[in-house]
């Protein structure tokens, strides 16, 4: 469904995409993982074309979508839930779910589906989205990248900053969106979430995919862990 | 004393309108494309030169009040598509460019519609008293389309689609592109939106002033005061300021002469920004939401918030 080949990317003239490939398939539910500033954001922004992908190509359904203007790119059908969540704080959460529906109104059937996941969302509608909790901000987030019914959401560290409790309920709302068909690319810092949830992980190291695995692999691999996660086991 | 100083009030109410509707514009171009359009006073001045000729063809005031703005607008479409689309994200370059502009129309004006001040005729003949003076009712009437067209702005904004884009566009530019919304239409429809109120408000004030190719130079001075003054980015504080400012002008010339009185103004300027340097009607800036650390979103939120970055301080503390 979605295919990097030999992706690099530049801030200025700083290399961070340095060959990066990888895949998604249709319905799959992938983990990104790696340390700080291994291009991790890099790769979903030159995915969005908010970043151009120098060399390389991003295929999206059989399509080169780095050739499109960057706002086409999500009307193929590609959501961004990026890290920190950036609503748009001055609107209301209802103004933040329908800004994102743009080819047509706001689906009632579709926002009902978003509420199923997130009951809060509902309660707060008319409340300026900048005067949200953290937890509440990101269930708006990725509330608002599925209303235009993507078939691949691109989510950057839904879970950071969260309380524990928050970060299970986030993990659990992610697992039952892909469960329901859309491919889901998720990126994270937290490991043990992704061992629970997704059946892919790629681990990244200086702009590349060093390490390709099941969870039960990587649990096995410990020196994988070692190497690029310094997860202390 | 008495007649004196309602004619003031009311005249200064009417001009702020006015007034309000220039600023309103300037605002919206600064807030979406972070453009100091310098051509903003040529493009409200070109508003009344198209009115006058309107007029001469049609005898019919209103018919220009239509025209003449979407005639401007249209220039203003062409201008940011051919021009300034060009030099996006250079404040320095837009800022020579929009000056460019101005000094251009200014001479183009003045090679075909001449030196010489023309007057428009009140549309609307009708006086009313006001205490022992005879008010001109056209005034009011003015003043009531101002607020009509504001109101319609308003609705623009918070109800329409386009609106809605508008508004996201300005908080988080990256945010609106990665969501499909086609930020590069928005903003040429935006400057398209400026200039056609900045002519509106050229077409408003004709009768009112007189018609000439410098009629522009004072009003850009004046509107870069009140969007300062209100907050940079907050619409309805350039509203509210430029009745104050447009007040302030309009009752101290009671006292002193007019070109006197731009002092006052000038004055309440220096104190507001001394006191409130975020502007009157604008919340301090705060970053309230984190971002992600050495992301571009942080140097696409910061260029925003324009007196955040160095190179453009020098441009929203010294206006004029």
């Amino acid at each position: 469904m979605l295919i990097l080949k030999d992706v690099d990317c530049f801030y200025g003239k700083g290399q961070v995409l340095n060959g990066t490939s990888l895949e998604v398939g249709e319905g799959e539910l992938v983990g990104l993982v790696g340390r700080n500033g291994v291009g991790k954001t890099t790769t979903l922004k030159a995915v969005m074309g908010l970043i151009p992908a120098k060399n390389g190509s991003v295929r999206f359904c059989g399509r080169n979508i780095a050739e499109l203007p960057p706002y086409q790119v999500p009307r193929m059908g590609i959501s961004y839930v990026p890290q920190g969540r950036h609503l748009f704080p001055k609107l209301t959460v209802r103004e933040n779910l329908e800004i994102a529906c743009v080819e047509g109104k706001a689906d009632s059937a579709r926002m009902e589906e978003i509420f199923g996941y997130f009951p809060r969302v509902k309660e707060r509608l008319t409340q300026k989205a900048g005067t949200l909790s953290g937890g509440e901000q990101q269930m708006v987030a990725i509330g608002r990248a599925l209303i235009a019914s993507p078939r691949l959401i691109l989510l950057d560290e839904p879970t950071e900053g969260l309380m524990p409790l928050l970060v299970q309920s986030i993990a659990e709302s992610v697992k039952a969106i892909n469960e329901k068909g859309t491919s889901i690319l998720l990126v994270e810092q937290n490991l043990k979430i992704l061992k629970e949830i997704c059946r892919r992980i790629y681990i990244m190291e200086k702009g590349a995919i060093v390490y390709e695995g099941t969870s039960s692999e990587i649990d096995a691999a410990m020196d994988v862990q070692e190497r690029y996660l310094s997860v202390k086991v | 004393m008495a007649s004196n100083l309602a004619v003031a009030i009311v005249n200064g109410i009417v001009w702020g309108l006015i007034m309000a509707l220039i600023a309103l514009g300037l605002n919206l171009i600064f807030g979406l494309l972070h453009i100091i359009n310098m051509a903003h006073g040529a493009l409200y001045m070109l508003g009344a030169v198209a009115a006058w000729y309107f007029i001469e063809l049609t005898g019919n005031y209103w018919l220009a009040l239509a025209a003449a703005p979407i005639l401007v607008g249209g220039i203003g479409l062409a201008l940011e598509r051919g021009l300034l689309r060009t030099i996006e994200d250079k404040p320095l370059v837009t800022i020579i460019c929009t000056f460019g502009i101005m000094l251009a129309l200014q001479q183009l004006v003045l090679m075909y519609f001449g030196g010489t001040a023309r007057r428009i005729a009140l549309p609307v003949a009708a006086r009313f008293p006001l205490f022992d003076l005879q008010y001109p009712a056209m005034r009011v009437i003015i003043a009531a389309i101002s607020v009509v067209v504001m109101g319609g702005l308003w609705l623009f904004l918070n109800k329409t689609r386009y609106g809605l884009w508008m508004r996201g566009v300005v908080q988080d530019r990256e945010m609106a592109v990665a969501l499909g919304i086609p930020v590069h239409k928005v903003y040429m429809w935006t400057f398209v939106l400026g200039s056609f109120l900045a002519a509106f408000s050229g077409v408003l004030a004709a009768p009112i002033v007189s018609v000439d190719f410098m009629m522009g130079r004072e009003i850009l001075i004046m509107a870069f005061i009140i969007v300062i003054v209100g907050g940079l980015g907050t619409l309805w504080g350039s509203v509210v300021t430029a009745v104050m400012i447009s007040l302030i002008q309009g009752v101290g010339s009671i006292f002193v002469v007019p070109s006197t009185a731009t002092v006052f103004s000038l004055g309440f300027m220096i104190l507001v920004l001394l006191v409130r340097p975020q502007g009157l009607l604008r919340a301090p800036c705060s970053r309230t939401r984190e971002r992600g650390p050495g992301s571009s979103w942080r140097s696409a939120a910061s260029s925003r918030r324009w007196p955040r970055s160095p190179s453009s301080r020098t441009f929203s503390t010294r206006p004029s």
